[in-house]
């Protein structure tokens, strides 16, 4: 008897059939090859800037002439930090970005807590809370500012009416009144936001864990702390990093509204910045000022960071 | 072997595809010249004035028909962002090609090189140009600009509401005072930081014809004992509540169309606009009644931006529109304004419009709005002045404070 050693699966081939080509979705590197556009997006429109930027912060460079820049070192930054102008500008800012974050978030909460509750035209309600926050921010910020007009907008005649009228009306114009109502007109447009992304938080709790907490004899206000905030706990921390990251970053409305006036009353780091970049074409103080933003943007992303993992851990409850 | 050919297949792909988007992105020219005939444009915030916006346009329009190798072709920017958009425009080394610019944004343009030279673009001394405002159109023996509009200020008044203008400062406050009621102001002025440029205009009248200056040429003269009176003119009327507070100048101007302002101090190039808004408005003008006679003027030049392709066409436009017939057709349009060249008022004009030789009487009091010996920082010492006075506006400093310290801050600005 002769045995035939197989040494391995024979080769079949289907007579007449070309043989198929391996995918090359299977290559390794094809994950790097669909981030390339990602990437090549985020060097070109990103880092480069950001390079660019950091260098321009250390030169004096005019908008009239950026091609002739003079190294001038830490002069901008001094300058800047000199300026007790700017250190208003900084503390506008951490009240603009903490009212917003705070407020938009509370706010969202409570109506998101509302829009849970089942009653007639609770889909209306739903649909129609997502308005301000579809509508364009320039749109926003025209309309806003038509209400407020001195001489014919609704808010002044609401506010006479009830005997609570700014003197003149120029609700934008005063020093006292124009940082309030940019920050109403920025939270009535974020906070819808908030509670959209937090009543789909909200969906997620389980139902059975509140039931218990009820039979347990636990209150509302307990129930809401042991239960319902331990699941949105983690949205709320991403909420709140977006929103401080975004308020940070906001310019289209503030500048429509005030741009940065009445005598720097509502002046955050992003409209210092284009007023030195766009009014008094000093291109290095603007880019010095976009490093001081690029730096609290990072303490502020290093920071959540940090409460998360703490939180993670149960260090922080 | 086979996947590695599939994955450099797929990377050569991605390379083509990111270079055709890459030369299709260039590819968005703004198209200078197209069959031999160059294609310019002309930057005017006139273009978008109510009023005058469409003859201009029509006027260029009659350039177009007259030539076959240039064509212009007119884009209106907002006059509030105008200077500031143009000028970063230009700085990149595009923009248009001609443009009508402000006084301040002129001098600041022309001091970093971004307009062009006009000495061999035209012969200036063919053409009878107005010497008081022509004058501020040379650098050191440069032209860099030819005047396309010089308008003068003076006070606006609604004849239904003020039978007699008044002639003295204190007969101006009784009368903005006594005409403040319900919805009518007595007075309009603009006085919120959002128009910086524009309460300059506005601030420089009070100031000037008061009396004082910013600067003695060599020196700024922000806070001197002039400038605080006349400044403290401004703030009283602010504070009197005569005026629509917080209403921007397209605003109550409009207000003023419909006469709900009595009084406003502006140029004469706002009359066809202020006719645009409401033909049948009853409005007269007069010389401002303050103790001095010294006013601002808008001087605004028409000048050839140096990064543009199309220098000696655009000089064609220039001199084109320096013709006679052109120049008169050019100052029918713009109404109370003066143009380049000495034109004669015609009998028409003169019927349509009675007050016009109120104007043209002070082209030798007017002032253009730069601060002399410092016209290159003008924009920037604005803004320091415009922010303090908004400031003792506000009540956020006494008035002799914030010149104080506007003085100091702009004395650091052009040291």
């Amino acid at each position: 008897m002769t045995v035939v050693e197989q040494t391995g699966a024979p080769k079949t081939t289907t007579p007449g059939r070309p043989r198929r080509r391996p995918s090359p979705l299977g290559s390794k590197w094809t994950p790097y090859l669909f981030l390339a556009p990602a990437a090549l997006f985020i060097l070109v429109f990103q880092v480069v800037p950001l390079i660019q930027e950091v260098y321009l912060s250390f030169t004096r460079t005019r908008l009239l002439n950026p091609t002739r820049s003079e190294w001038v070192g830490l002069d901008n930054f001094n300058r800047i930090f000199g300026d007790p102008e700017f250190h208003r500008t900084l503390l506008i800012t951490v009240v603009y970005v903490i009212t917003c974050v705070v407020v938009a978030i509370g706010a969202g909460l409570a109506v998101a807590l509302l829009l849970n509750k089942k009653f007639r035209g609770r889909g209306v309600a739903r649909a129609l809370v997502t308005v301000p926050w579809a509508a364009p921010g320039i749109a926003v910020a025209l309309i806003a500012t038509w209400m407020l007009n001195a001489q014919y907008g609704i808010v002044n005649r609401f506010l006479d009416a009830v005997g609570l009228g700014v003197p003149g009306g120029a609700i934008l114009d005063s020093s006292r009144y124009a940082l309030p109502a940019v920050l109403a007109t920025t939270i009535w447009q974020l906070f819808p936001f908030t509670s959209v992304v937090l009543l789909s938080a909200l969906q997620s709790v389980p139902q059975d864990l509140n039931e218990a907490a009820t039979v347990d004899g636990a209150g509302r206000w307990a129930t809401f702390r042991a239960v319902t905030w331990q699941v949105i706990k983690p949205t709320v921390g991403l909420l709140a990093l977006l929103m401080t990251i975004w308020s940070l970053r906001r310019f289209e409305l503030i500048w429509l509204m005030t741009k940065g006036g009445p005598v720097g009353a509502t002046e955050t780091l992003v409209i210092d910045l284009y007023s030195q970049a766009f009014d008094s074409k000093e291109l290095g103080s603007a880019a010095a000022i976009g490093m001081v933003g690029v730096v609290i943007s990072l303490i502020v992303i290093i920071g959540s960071r940090l409460v998360a993992r703490a939180v993670e851990k149960g260090d922080v409850r | 072997m086979g996947n590695k050919r599939a994955h450099f297949g797929i990377a050569r792909a991605t390379c083509a595809l990111g270079l055709v988007a890459t030369l299709l992105t260039g590819c968005g020219s703004d198209g200078d010249s197209g069959g031999g005939v160059t294609k310019l444009t002309f930057a005017a915030s006139t273009f978008g004035d109510p009023g005058r916006g469409p003859l201009l346009t029509k006027w260029l329009d009659e350039f177009n028909q007259s030539q076959t190798k240039v064509q212009v072709s007119a884009a209106a920017v907002p006059y509030p962002t105008f200077g500031q958009t143009v000028l970063t425009q230009m700085g990149s080394g595009k923009g248009p090609d001609l443009i009508r610019f402000d006084m301040p944004e002129f001098e600041a343009a022309s001091d970093a090189g971004l307009v062009a030279p006009l000495d061999k673009v035209i012969d200036a001394g063919k053409y009878d140009l107005l010497k008081q405002p022509d004058q501020f159109m040379v650098h050191d023996g440069v032209r860099h600009g030819v005047i396309f509009e010089a308008s003068n200020y003076a006070m606006f008044y609604n004849a239904d509401l003020i039978p007699t203008p008044p002639t003295t400062y204190e007969q101006f406050t009784s009368t903005a005072k006594s005409l403040t009621k319900g919805d009518v102001f007595g007075l309009a002025f603009r006085q919120t930081e959002a128009e910086e440029a524009g309460v300059w205009q506005d601030i420089f009248n009070y100031v000037y014809g008061f009396g004082g200056a910013w600067s003695d040429g060599k020196n700024l003269t922000i806070n001197s004992p002039e400038n605080l009176k006349g400044l403290q003119a401004f703030k009283d009327l602010y504070d009197a509540n005569v005026i629509p507070r917080g209403a921007d100048a397209a605003t109550f101007r409009r207000m003023f169309a419909e006469g709900k302002v009595g009084m406003e101090l502006n140029n004469g190039g706002y009359v066809t606009a202020t006719r645009g808004q409401n033909a049948k408005l009853n409005f007269n003008v007069a010389p401002i009644p303050f103790p001095v006679r010294k006013q601002g003027a808008i001087l605004a030049p028409i000048v050839i931006n140096e990064a543009s392709e199309g220098k000696d066409e655009a000089g064609t436009f220039i001199k084109w529109a320096l013709e006679p017939q052109n120049q008169v057709k050019l100052q029918e349009i713009l109404g109370a304004s003066s143009v380049a060249t000495t034109t004669q008022r015609s009998a028409e004009a003169l019927k349509a419009t009675p007050f016009l030789p109120v104007f043209d009487g002070l082209t030798e009091t007017s002032l253009p709005q730069i601060v002399l010996g410092f016209e290159a920082k003008t924009p920037d010492i604005r803004k320091v002045v415009v922010q303090n006075v908004v400031a003792a506006l506000q009540g956020k400093a006494d008035l002799k404070s914030a010149l104080d310290r506007a003085q100091q801050q702009a004395s650091e600005l052009v040291r």
